[in-house]
Parts: structure tokens; sequence; C-alpha cells
């Protein structure tokens, strides 16, 4: 565990610092507030999203990638196609999602990622742990491409899940 | 090429722009805070990815170009999660489905 604390450490801070350099530039006055800042990052995204030992896939991961483009230009048309629609239509509601992800980091990202796929906005979750889904028109298949997207993510992040 | 290149911004630019405005009328027209907040995180993510998109050919290659992504992924990761919490909000009073 320790190994991987500090594996995960050293490519997270590299990380940061790389993308403050792209951000900032190369300017030498400013590294020492880069590695202090990467640091900082670091740290924080260390406690906030404590590494674990999955390993990502990256066929699974580019095919949620491209997924989540052509939703998010589908979402987008959707969206402007009703706005702007003499008839409004809309048949606003909720689904009622039960997640296989366990609460947690790949749960946040399934709901953070499925908050950009068309009609579907999450709004929490229920008593029973399931997932709340507000939808623009309820009657568009909503559970099938949630559960879509959610094998990706698995699929994509190497997550264990339970299958009752 | 750049006289392609600049059409290739205008029309791109252009398409986002009209996707800003959807959002906007979408927030006025629909009726509740929810399905306010589908119109600003649908319409407004393709908006700006497309003025992005339309921006990308006259940035400098490549700290702007990578800017300007990094720009738009954050607007996106921000409205994704902003959107989900505001949702959660909104819903409380609610009856539960």
């Amino acid at each position: 565990m320790r190994n991987i604390s500090a594996r995960a450490a050293m490519t997270r801070w590299t990380g940061f610092f790389g993308f403050w350099l792209l951000l900032i530039g190369l300017d030498p006055v400013d590294l020492a507030a880069g590695l202090f800042a990467a640091a900082a990052a670091t740290w924080t995204s260390l406690h906030l999203l404590p590494p674990s030992g999955g390993r990502l896939r990256y066929a699974a991961l580019a095919q949620l990638a491209l997924r989540f483009g052509q939703e998010s230009i589908m979402g987008g048309m959707d969206v402007a196609r009703r706005a702007l629609s003499v008839r409004l239509p809309l048949r606003p509601g909720f689904v009622v999602y039960p997640v296989r992800l366990h609460p947690g980091p790949t749960c946040n990202a399934f709901t953070t990622l499925t908050s950009m796929m068309p009609g579907t906005l999450p709004a929490g979750v229920d008593d029973h742990g399931a997932l709340l889904y507000h939808c623009l028109d309820v009657e568009q298949p909503v559970a099938a491409q949630l559960a879509i997207d959610e094998g990706l993510l698995i699929r994509a992040l190497g997550e264990t899940h339970d299958d009752t | 090429m750049s006289l392609v290149l600049n059409i290739f911004t205008i029309i791109a630019v252009l398409a986002g722009t009209f996707f800003f405005l959807a959002g906007t009328v979408g927030l006025l027209r629909f009726p509740d805070t929810l399905t306010r907040l589908h119109a600003l995180t649908k319409a407004d993510n393709l908006g700006l990815g497309l003025v992005v998109m339309g921006l990308l050919p006259q940035a400098e290659w490549p700290f702007d170009v990578i800017k300007l992504i990094a720009i738009w992924l954050f607007t996106l990761l921000a409205g994704a999660t902003v959107g989900q919490l505001m949702a959660q909000a909104a819903r409380r009073g609610q009856p539960t489905p």
C-alpha cells in the first residue's frame, strides 16, 4: 500500500507540475511557485481521492471518451431542440437507477459523467441507495443508457461491483 | 489554407453561440429549476466545445491550444459537478419518487 501511495504521489505530482508548466510557461521565476502548487495539489488529491490498486484499461477508457463525445453532442442538440420548439416538448420526471457501483469516488465519477449525458441529471439518492435521475423526457430509455455508461466505466477503471 | 481555417473558425464559433443562445432560451422557457439545469449543463457545454474548437486553429501551438482545451475540460467538469449539487439541493423538499 505504501508503494502504491508513493508511486501515485509521484505520478500525480508529475502530472500537476507538467500541467502547471503548460499553463504558466517555462519562466524560471515561476518555477518555485509551480513546485509548491504541484505539491499542494498532490497532497489535496491524495486526501480527497486515495489511490486504489485498480488499473486503467485504456481501450475501454477510449470507448467511454468516444461515447461521451457523441452523447455530449446529442445532449446539447436535444436540449436546443426542446428549448426552441414552439410546443416545448418536455415530459420531466425522475427515474430511479439502481447503481451497481459502490458509493465512493467511482460512483461520483459515474454521476459526474452521466450529468453531461443527454436528458439526465443526477439528483441524489433515494432511501434504498439507488441513484435518482431527473429527466427531461421520462419516456426515453434512460436506464438502458445509464447501464451502458456504467458498464463502460466499470471496464475502464477495472472496478469490482455487485451483480446482484 | 488560412482562409479555410478562418471560415472553419467562423462557422464553429457561430454554431457554438447558437447553442449558448438555445441554452439561454431553455433557461428562460423551461418550467422549473431542474429542467433549467438541463438547459445550462447540456447546451452550454456543447456551445463552449464548438467555440473552443473554432478558436483552436487561431491559437498558438502548443501552449495556447492546450490552455483552450484545458479551459473547456475544466468548465465541463465544473458544470457537471455543480449541476448535480444544485439538482440535489433543488430536489430537497420535493417528494421522493
